[in-house]
């Protein structure tokens, strides 16, 4: 129970420090002087005695908003599966509980957007009800196919029965839910080919046009919440996907989670510098591919390795 | 491990539907034709039989290999267009590709009482068949069209292999040799439309 409530904090702490990291490295890629990976950190510090400025527009859901934000993704962390062997996890969960409590978060991250009454906040809003309206159904069948090859719909416990025995005759159908699942995590993430987290530039921004007037305790907040987000999409990526490492000795085990974090943190920063950010009408496309690619585990789950 | 490759052929096929590059297309081609070379070594393998072992080689070296190959050569030699677009707009598609996959499962579910081996790579076979024809059909320019009649034969042979291991050894090599000709026929076309 300790040790649950220890990786869970680990994983709070090392939230920002990913974010960093990929900024890092795609700067050190691009030939400029790297920030530190730290620096989340000090944002973070920097944004706590910042002055709250509050637009008089603005009603009471932009108090309420932020902590709506966090809260969700802050009771996701308690579900995602364990990361070593015999570590307490809740197991009652199944996927779509978390992609519902996402769900919330982005629903009143949109509701932020558009309480602000500037017209970068609804533009930011309804883009990301469109993209987030396209994520779901590939969430969901990618977590069907997942939940099939491990035999159970639980995430703790599809992450277990996938580390103990892994199905080799669905190899096929796991590498598809992998690839759609990597497609989504750019996607909900808000990184590079759907929404690029660098730029201000009206056309491009959607994460940024919903936050644009928030400041101070409440920016610090909803960063958090962003940084927090990626680390959740991640670490499920990384205990479904990459089903290696769970039944190391426990210190052992944890190194090698935050190892795969940091990898995945890595190949996000390559497709970053290695690709443009998609004109926001082909987004469909890709994530259509995503769906495609989620169906196609379902289907090669019982045409193929019966 | 044959059923892990029999997917990656399934999803180069859709993955070469949704490219919008030529020389994207061509690797997908390669990508495809590695795929297949590897089942039919491993189908050979795995019965022992030493003609299926010889064509998989030579569909390593032929298709995924000089294939391939020529096609990139020859379209960078005509200045072909290199952004292919499809006349099916890509939600269609999206919408097409499973609908495709799941009418094949039940059209070949009556085959497979009368085959009874490997019957569930029949559908796969099939509907990576029809693929091909959406890829011929989506595209206008002389080039994915060649490719994707290179992936029906692909498929076709995935067909071939997997459903009855392997047609007789003359009617394999002579498709090679049809292929063969085929592309020194699609180099005359290439040619054909870097003059128009």
């Amino acid at each position: 129970m300790i040790l649950y409530i220890l990786t869970i904090l680990l994983l709070l702490l090392i939230a920002p420090l990913l974010t960093g990291l990929i900024k890092s490295i795609k700067m050190f890629l691009l030939y400029k002087r790297p920030v530190s990976i730290f620096q989340p950190y000090a944002n973070f510090n920097k944004l706590l005695v910042k002055e709250l400025v509050i637009s008089h527009e603005s009603s009471a859901i932009t108090h309420l908003a932020p902590w709506m934000i966090l809260s969700p993704l802050l009771v996701t962390l308690l579900f995602l599966p364990p990361i070593f062997q015999g570590a307490y996890y809740i197991g009652f969960v199944d996927a779509f509980t978390i992609i519902g409590l996402l769900s919330l978060s982005t629903f009143f991250l949109m509701l932020l957007g558009l309480d602000g009454g500037n017209a970068f906040g609804g533009m930011g809003s309804s883009r990301e009800a469109f993209i987030a309206s396209l994520v779901e159904p590939a969430m969901v069948l990618t977590i069907f196919s997942v939940g099939l090859i491990g035999k159970n719909l639980g995430v703790g416990n599809v992450a277990l029965n996938l580390s103990t025995h892994f199905p080799v005759e669905h190899a096929a159908s796991f590498l598809f839910a992998g690839l759609s699942f990597f497609i989504l995590l750019l996607a909900e993430n808000g990184r590079l080919p759907i929404d690029n987290p660098e730029t201000h530039l009206e056309l491009t921004m959607v994460h940024e046009a919903m936050i644009l007037d928030i400041s101070g305790l409440y920016l610090a907040i909803i960063e958090m919440a962003s940084s927090l987000k990626f680390v959740i999409f991640s670490s499920l990526f990384v205990t479904l996907f990459i089903p290696y490492g769970l039944n190391l000795i426990a210190p052992l085990a944890l190194l090698v989670f935050v190892g795969k974090l940091i990898l995945v943190s890595m190949v996000v920063a390559l497709i970053e510098v290695n690709g443009a950010k998609l004109r926001l009408f082909k987004v469909p496309n890709l994530l259509g591919i995503a769906i495609v690619f989620a169906f196609l585990s379902l289907i090669t789950f019982y045409l193929l390795g019966v | 491990m044959i059923d892990f490759f029999i997917g990656l052929f399934l999803a180069s096929f859709i993955v070469a539907l949704f490219s919008g590059r030529l020389y994207k297309l061509i690797f997908w081609y390669a990508f495809n034709a590695l795929t297949l070379g590897i089942i039919t070594l491993l189908v050979g393998a795995q019965i022992d039989d030493i003609a299926l072992i010889i064509s998989g080689s030579i569909t390593l070296i032929l298709k995924a290999g000089i294939i391939p190959f020529i096609l990139k050569r020859s379209a960078k030699r005509f200045h072909l267009k290199r952004e292919i677009t499809s006349n099916i707009p890509i939600q269609y598609s999206i919408l097409l590709v499973p609908s495709i996959i799941i009418f094949t499962l039940y059209l070949a579910e009556p085959m497979s009482s009368m085959i009874g081996v490997n019957s569930q790579y029949i559908a796969i076979s099939i509907s990576s068949f029809f693929l091909a024809l959406i890829l011929m059909i989506e595209h206008k320019n002389i080039a994915p069209k060649i490719i994707a009649f290179l992936m029906m034969e692909n498929a076709l042979f995935l067909l071939g292999t997997t459903a009855t291991y392997g047609m007789p050894m003359f009617i394999e090599l002579g498709i090679f040799i049809d292929v063969m000709i085929a592309i020194v026929i699609i180099n005359l076309l290439f040619k054909e439309e870097a003059i128009r």
